[in-house]
């Protein structure tokens, strides 16, 4: 789950280098937290929003396919 | 001016040429520098060390200004590591975008290959899945997330202009045909009842779709409401 996040996050800043992810792992749920440069936090949150949420839907399909939750927290 | 010299030892030329200069309260463009000894940190800072010499001494004015040179390429090696160390961007190129898909399902546990193909307006990915339809999710969810993702990551450096549409067991077909389906069933309410209908929240592609099945009904008219995510069709009888 991590490695995914790291990946598509990667390939949406400007600065891949200053990605940073880390996952708490739960019994059920796992929290996945993502850091990025300052400059680059509006192109995983997107517009509305919209980034960080097409980031959760992905990472919900994946997560559900082990049967599991995650849940991802974007770290300002 | 009395002339003066000094000998100067540092960690390095130049924290050397740094003392010289405050030594004799001057910039460094007034000094001659002479490097005696370059210095080195020998084995991991620990083993062999040795310090920077150099000798110092007050610029004449008949001197060529073009003196201080002499030690310029000392100062390069020194500053080098440290600028570029900390100014790496490390550039990426043009992401294509049938393997970053690829590369994505891997990491979400479904490594289906992917089909690109080349339309006209459009380049098209075809996950060719399992069956399972779990690369669909509720409503498409799933699929629209993965190519909004897909888009945002190749169209980044604006190389690429088309737009990439995602696909996969002929949801996009399928879709757009129930779509139509939903459509003319809701027209014929809107037609019998003579009240405007409302429709789901959807997508700019989907309500493309809605609007063209009511395009040439003379009766009936369709308009989009709402913002961003919430925008929707109200399907409206004509009025005379």
């Amino acid at each position: 789950m991590k490695d995914l996040i790291k990946y598509i996050a990667q390939a949406l800043v400007d600065r891949p280098e200053n990605v940073d992810v880390s996952e708490v792992a739960g019994e059920q749920t796992s929290v996945i937290e993502l850091r990025v440069a300052k400059e680059d936090l509006g192109k995983v949150i997107g517009k509305q929003g919209k980034t960080a949420k097409a980031m959760r839907t992905i990472l919900s399909a994946a997560s559900s396919k082990l049967h599991k939750r995650a849940v991802l927290e974007i770290i300002e | 001016m009395e002339k003066k010299t000094i000998e100067v030892e540092g960690k390095t030329i130049d924290e050397a040429i740094e003392k010289a200069c405050n030594e004799f309260n001057l910039p460094r463009e007034r000094l001659k520098i002479e490097i005696l000894s370059e210095g080195s940190s020998g084995f991991l800072g620990l083993v062999g060390a040795k310090r920077a010499k150099i000798r110092a001494a007050i610029l004449t004015f008949d001197l060529n200004v073009e003196e201080p040179k002499e030690e310029e390429p000392a100062k390069p090696r020194e500053e080098t590591p440290k600028s570029t160390g900390g100014d790496v961007r490390t550039e990426q190129a043009a992401v294509p975008a049938a393997p970053f898909l690829e590369g994505l399902l891997g990491r979400m546990g479904f490594p289906f290959p992917v089909k690109q193909e080349e339309k006209e307006d459009h380049i098209l990915l075809n996950i060719e899945g399992d069956g399972s339809g779990i690369l669909i999710g509720k409503g498409g969810q799933t699929l629209d997330a993965l190519q909004y993702v897909v888009n945002k990551a190749v169209l980044k450096d604006g190389k690429e202009k088309k737009r990439i549409v995602l696909d996969t067991e002929n949801y996009r077909k399928r879709r757009e045909e129930s779509l139509i389906e939903l459509a003319e069933k809701l027209g014929e309410k809107v037609k019998r009842t003579k009240r405007p209908a409302t429709m789901n929240p959807m997508n700019a592609h989907d309500r493309r779709i809605v609007h063209m099945v009511f395009q040439n009904d003379r009766q009936l008219t369709t308009k989009s409401r709402g913002e961003g995510a919430f925008r929707k069709i109200v399907i409206m009888p004509v009025r005379k």
